[in-house]
């Protein structure tokens, strides 16, 4: 199957070039232009216009030769950094009037003429039921529920929102001045001061609601309002106003209190044909990374998607990311964020940790996964069931159609085909096409939600780096991002497992302040955490915790020992020297950390120096004590010390430092110093050496005088020698020797 | 003896295997200091001890004579070379100080030899490629006059006696003790300059001051190389311009005397100098720090004519049985020597100016940083003074030793020293004969000025104590030898 798929692939590559001659050869000569200050993203115009022309080529094959087209993926090749995932959650209910998202409740409506259906999201889980609600009939605008869920609250039209006790049954009606001002929209809070804000053309009220749903006007906010936007994660509203729309006010909700963003306003630029353009709600988006807040606002003349970072005081704008499609959107997996270029249908994958504005990664399509990924029979037989249980067949799902709409942070629904997709990251294929190791693994060491599969890669990383002989500067790089990382983590109390490790934290989203921005960069997890906590529902990355029982990728220096230093050893036997500088570094970089590491990798050093027989250094590392002094260091010693006396000699002297009296009075017999050695069992009153050591020793070495002398000693030392067999022999032995001189 | 020059002092070298037909005698002397005395004197020294070598070799054919003491003088004999001598005649005079332990003469002997070796190959090799006798003597008589320059004082040589030589063993390194991460960042920099030529490992060495700091040579060419570096390379032996190579003898004059005796030298045996250029490595004052932090010398040539690389000095390996450039950098405490394999650099794999720009952009920071590191952390010329104790550990395995500082040995009676020497003399002997075996020995002497003098030996590491304020008993002096043991020797000194 594997060839068919790659002759085929072949045969489509050669007729979408004959296709795209053009575009290929626009490409190309734009690198060959460039070639000398090429960098990425370059020619990234001519990039994108060619892949386009290569997708609808490649449609078109698919169309024609259709065996030959992908089961398991839809998009261009099977090359992406980010992917949907089937199955998907169906929420296809007869007689829809609507799809809506609850994003503080993270759950998906769907409402007909009497009826509400509501799906979690969150855990993301594609069999999960929806619970149902009886609503009275009536026009739907937006539905959200109240944060305990004890309330469906329904936007009927402009002027008016209605509530319903899922319990009590009880109805509310609430309305605005008609005519004069207009509801643009609602959403619950769970700030101290109010529980409801509604957002009108004429600013926002907020309102208390008690449990009896009596609502009571708490604070109105006058502003002119165009339009609004607020995400849960962020507990932000921002109020656009002006002609233009680019007059922002913002407030943040937080459990803290209502707190006023300063007034702020959008850049825009200007060109001849459009001396005005208008910023539509669409076209900003709040997102919530590493626990910051920023918001992102396109710029369509400029082709540039600005940033804007919120902090308590000030709103700070951050630079830009440049655009390539008019249609934007944005997703936000694991503290990255995904621009969506819907026109080039291709993702664009940001880490706005880092300073620079470089995407992670070459823009690829968004790739739809069959079930699992990668057993074909499988996905057939899947395929098959699916097809034959619900009308929505794969072949009808088309990347990036104009029904998409993109949910906070991560989901994606398909109004068409009434389905909700997650987004999910293939950090493999990130890690795969980045060259730049060190960055990809301060890349990864950020990665939350599949922190398992990242700390794999990145052991996979510091492993290849080895065995691929980088130069050693490049490793310690390497190395030292992976301590640091790990370091970090235990400090900020992430490394251990999680679970019960329940909010320390300070009140969550609270646009980050810039001083305790570092802490939250890495432990942006417990911004999930804690709104589990505070709104008793399952949310954040519960199935991921499942997965993996992993917080953090970080690798402790034993596991690096483990992993890295311990595999590689057999296969790099010939390279000791390269293999000991590594092990230096990573020594260096975790004794600069102030960290411990699994003593074996001490043993380690001492064998890769002796056979490399570096014994100059190898003394130097024992005097020093970069190896650690310890009992199996001291006999990896004497075990290396088979080719040089002068190693055997330092593992006798750690021996004696550590006081491990009876291997060092061994050791000293078995050089045949027994005298030396009976000295010291002497002075040290150690008994627990067998006394016929010596005894054999001396006889061997054919010295009555010596056999005498330990014979006395001993009997001085062990209580009852003279009784024991032992003494019987040797006395014997000595007797018979003695006399036949004698004789 | 000849009324010439000073009678303190005869040296010579010569070869066995030369002049063994009458009238042809003069062929084996390859070296005679002082270099002015007439043939038949010469003559004379060289007849005596070769009968003296023949005579005990008829007894011990493995290791002939190696001293004779007289009534005034001492000859001291080293086989440096199979069949290659080296004889030493000192006068002795008690009451002028000219009082020598053997050992701390042959060890000279050893010592020049060595750095000839280090610089020139062995002698027999020299002989061997050149069948005239003229090329070999004209480098050892610059080279062994260079050496002895530095034991002027004055106008006078003068020898190491016994207040210099009792607690200080040649041929041994003195190393610095580091914490554990400065350690760690000195390996991590060794492994830098390691990997300054690309592929090809090179070895290193960094001196702070006139103390090790890491060496990744074996050894005998550690030891060799530090004996160099600290005569000419360090700061100190660079600031001073002149001998400061025995760190005991700090503030010595100029020694323009010796260097006029070398030129004379020069003139005398022109008829042995069949080469243009002699290269005379231990010239003093000949290295000078460059702009770039590298040590340069004329010695080896103009590093503008002819081929650049000839004009860098080249030393042989015994280890590894290679010639290798040796390059120097300094910043200023830190000398860190970086040795690469001459053949890499004919076979142009490398060039030395591309490594020495390797070196200053990959080293130089940590360099700085190592060298601020140990500074502070180094407790200075009497950092490793141990008070109410004068001492010398040595440790025969790694060839290191650590000592008092010289100026705390002065502080001892002219007895005690004495009395050490004399017992070190003894441990000599004893250590000699029990070559094969490596034996525990421990001597404690009562001097005439009641101080305890102390040796210890055991299994290759040795200790000597001058202790002049111990209380009246032998039990009080071991139990100090015990405390000391156990505090600065880990416990290598068992006493009983």
């Amino acid at each position: 199957m594997k060839e068919k798929n790659s002759t085929t692939t072949a045969s489509t590559l050669g007729r979408i070039l004959a296709t795209c001659s053009k575009q290929a050869k626009d490409y190309g000569s734009c690198v060959a232009s460039k070639v000398h200050e090429i960098e990425k993203d370059l020619c990234l115009k001519e990039f994108l216009a060619l892949k386009s022309c290569m997708q609808h080529t490649r449609h078109l094959s698919a169309l024609i030769n259709m065996p030959s087209s992908s089961q398991t993926s839809v998009g261009s090749g099977a090359l992406s950094h980010a992917y949907i995932q089937h199955p998907s959650l169906r929420c296809n209910v007869p007689d829809s009037r609507g799809l809506f998202y609850d994003d503080a409740n993270r759950l998906l409506i769907c409402a007909t003429s009497t009826q509400v259906f509501s799906w979690e999201t969150a855990p993301f889980n594609p069999d999960v039921s929806p619970s149902v609600d009886s609503i009275p009939e009536g026009p739907i605008l937006s539905v959200r529920l109240s944060l305990d869920k004890k309330v469906i609250a329904v936007q009927r039209s402009d002027s008016e929102i209605q509530f319903f006790h899922r319990e009590t049954k009880k109805t509310l009606t609430h309305k605005c001045r008609p005519g004069s001002e207009s509801i643009l929209g609602f959403f619950w809070s769970d700030s101290p001061l109010c529980d409801l804000a509604v957002v009108k053309t004429s600013g926002m009220d907020l309102f208390a609601c008690d449990s009896a749903m009596n609502l009571r006007l708490v604070e109105t906010k006058k502003v002119n309002v165009n339009w609004y936007i607020y995400t849960h994660e962020s507990r932000l509203v921002l109020l656009a106003s002006g002609l233009q729309c680019k007059t922002i006010t913002g407030f943040q909700l937080s459990t803290a209190g209502v707190v006023r963003l300063p007034k702020f306003e959008m850049t825009l630029a200007t060109t001849e044909s459009n001396s005005k353009p208008i910023i539509s709600a669409g076209d900003v988006h709040l997102i919530t990374v590493y626990g910051r807040i920023y918001c992102l606002q396109v710029d369509r003349e400029a082709m540039l998607f600005h940033t804007y970072r919120f902090y308590r005081d000030a709103v700070v704008q951050q630079g830009s990311l440049p655009i390539y499609s008019s249609k934007l959107s944005v997703s936000v997996v694991d503290n990255l964020l995904l621009v969506h270029q819907i026109d080039a249908k291709v993702v664009i994958i940001y880490d706005l940790f880092v300073d620079s504005r470089a995407p992670v990664s070459a823009p690829l399509p968004l790739l739809w996964r069959g079930y699992q990924g990668s057993d074909p029979s499988f996905q057939a037989t899947n395929k098959e069931n699916e097809s034959s249980e619900s009308s929505t067949s794969n072949e009808n799902i088309v990347m990036y159609e104009d029904a998409w709409t993109f949910l906070v942070p991560d989901l994606i629904l398909d109004q068409t085909n009434k389905v909700l997709w997650r987004v999910h990251l293939d950090l493999e294929a990130i890690s795969a096409s980045s060259s730049d190791r060190t960055s990809l693994l301060e890349f990864l060491q950020r990665r939350k939600l599949e922190a398992n599969k990242a700390k794999q890669l990145c052991l996979g990383i510091a492993r290849a780096l080895i065995l691929e002989r980088r130069p050693a500067t490049q490793v310690t790089q390497a190395i030292d991002v992976l301590v640091t990382a790990y370091s970090y983590s235990v400090k900020a109390g992430i490394y251990k497992e999680l679970k019960n490790e329940k909010s320390t934290a300070t009140p969550p989203t609270d646009g980050a302040s810039p001083d305790n921005e570092r802490r939250r960069a890495s432990g942006s997890s417990i911004d999930d955490e804690e709104e589990e906590v505070e709104m008793n529902v399952p949310s954040g990355s519960a199935d991921e915790q499942q997965e993996s029982q992993l917080s953090s990728p970080a690798i402790s220096p034993d596991e690096l020992y483990k992993f890295v230093f311990a595999s590689v050893e057999e296969t790099m036997i010939e390279e000791s020297d390269y293999l000991v500088a590594i092990i230096t570094e990573f020594l260096r970089s975790i004794s600069a950390e102030k960290l411990k590491v699994d003593l074996n990798i001490y043993v380690m050093t001492v064998r890769l120096l002796s056979r490399s027989k570096r014994f100059a250094e190898l003394s130097l590392f024992i005097t020093n004590k970069i190896i650690e002094p310890s009992k199996e260091v001291a006999l990896q010693l004497l075990e290396s010390g088979g080719q040089s006396l002068r190693v055997r000699k330092l593992g006798l002297d750690m021996l004696r430092q550590l006081s491990l009296h009876h291997e060092y009075i061994s050791s000293l017999v078995q050089d045949g110093y027994y005298l030396e050695a009976l000295r010291y069992a002497q002075k040290r009153k150690v008994t627990s050496v067998r006394s016929s050591l010596f005894l054999e020793a001396a006889f061997a070495s054919n010295d009555m005088q010596h056999l005498a002398a330990i014979l006395r000693v001993l009997s001085e030392l062990i209580p009852g020698f003279k009784e024991t067999s032992e003494y019987y022999t040797f006395h014997g032995l000595l007797n018979e020797t003695s006399s036949s001189v004698a004789v | 003896m000849s009324s010439s020059g000073d009678e303190s002092l005869r040296l010579c070298v010569f070869d066995l295997r030369r002049g063994q037909t009458e009238g042809q005698e003069l062929d084996k002397i390859l070296f005679f200091h002082p270099p002015e005395l007439d043939p038949s004197s010469q003559l004379s020294v060289t007849g005596l001890s070769e009968g003296l070598i023949t005579f005990t070799r008829l007894f011990s054919p493995e290791a002939a004579c190696e001293v004779i003491e007289a009534e005034n003088h001492s000859h001291v004999f080293l086989e440096a070379e199979p069949d290659i001598w080296m004889v030493m005649v000192v006068e002795k005079n008690k009451e002028t100080g000219a009082v020598w332990r053997v050992d701390a003469l042959r060890g000279m002997l050893r010592e020049v030899h060595s750095l000839f070796v280090m610089f020139h190959g062995s002698v027999r090799a020299l002989l061997e490629k050149e069948s005239a006798v003229g090329f070999t003597r004209s480098l050892l008589y610059p080279f062994i006059k260079d050496y002895l320059s530095n034991l002027f004082v004055g106008k006078q040589l003068q020898l190491p006696n016994f207040r210099e030589t009792t607690l200080s063993e040649r041929g041994t390194v003195r190393m610095i003790t580091l914490s554990r991460d400065t350690a760690l960042e000195v390996q991590s920099l060794v492994q830098v300059l390691d990997s300054c030529a690309g592929n090809l490992r090179c070895h290193s060495m960094i001196l702070f001051q006139d103390l090790l700091v890491s060496t990744t040579l074996s050894p005998d060419d550690t030891v060799n190389l530090f004996t160099f570096a600290v005569m000419r390379l360090t700061s100190q032996a660079l600031s001073s311009d002149a001998s400061s190579w025995s760190y005991r003898r700090k503030g010595t004059g100029s020694n323009s005397a010796a260097i006029g005796s070398i030129e004379s030298l020069h003139s005398g045996n022109s008829d042995n100098m069949r080469h243009d250029h002699v290269i005379r490595p231990l010239q003093n004052g000949k290295w000078r720090k460059g702009k770039d932090g590298f040590l340069v010398t004329d010695i080896w040539g103009l590093e503008t004519g002819g081929s650049p690389d000839s004009a860098i000095p080249t030393i042989w390996l015994q280890q590894s049985q290679e010639r290798v450039y040796l390059l120097a950098y300094q910043y200023k405490s830190l000398t860190l020597l970086l040795l690469l394999p001459t053949t890499a650099i004919v076979n142009g794999d490398i060039s030395v100016s591309a490594v020495k720009q390797q070196v200053i952009e990959q080293a130089s920071l940590r360099i700085m940083k190592i060298e601020e590191k140990i500074s502070r952390g180094w407790g200075g010329e009497n950092a490793y003074h141990v008070k109410g104790y004068r001492y010398l550990v040595v440790d025969n395995d790694l060839e290191v030793s650590r000592a008092s500082p010289s100026g705390k040995v002065a502080t001892l009676a002219k007895e005690s020293l004495l009395a050490l020497n004399k017992l070190r003399e003894e441990v000599d002997l004893e250590k000699s004969r029990g070559k094969r075996q490596e034996r525990d020995l421990e001597i404690c002497i009562r001097a005439k000025n009641n101080a305890w003098v102390i040796a210890r030996v055991t299994r290759g590491k040795e200790l000597y104590m001058a202790l002049e304020k111990a209380s009246d008993t032998l039990l009080d002096a071991t139990d100090a030898v015990g405390r000391f043991s156990n505090r600065y020797c880990s416990e290598a000194f068992l006493m009983d």
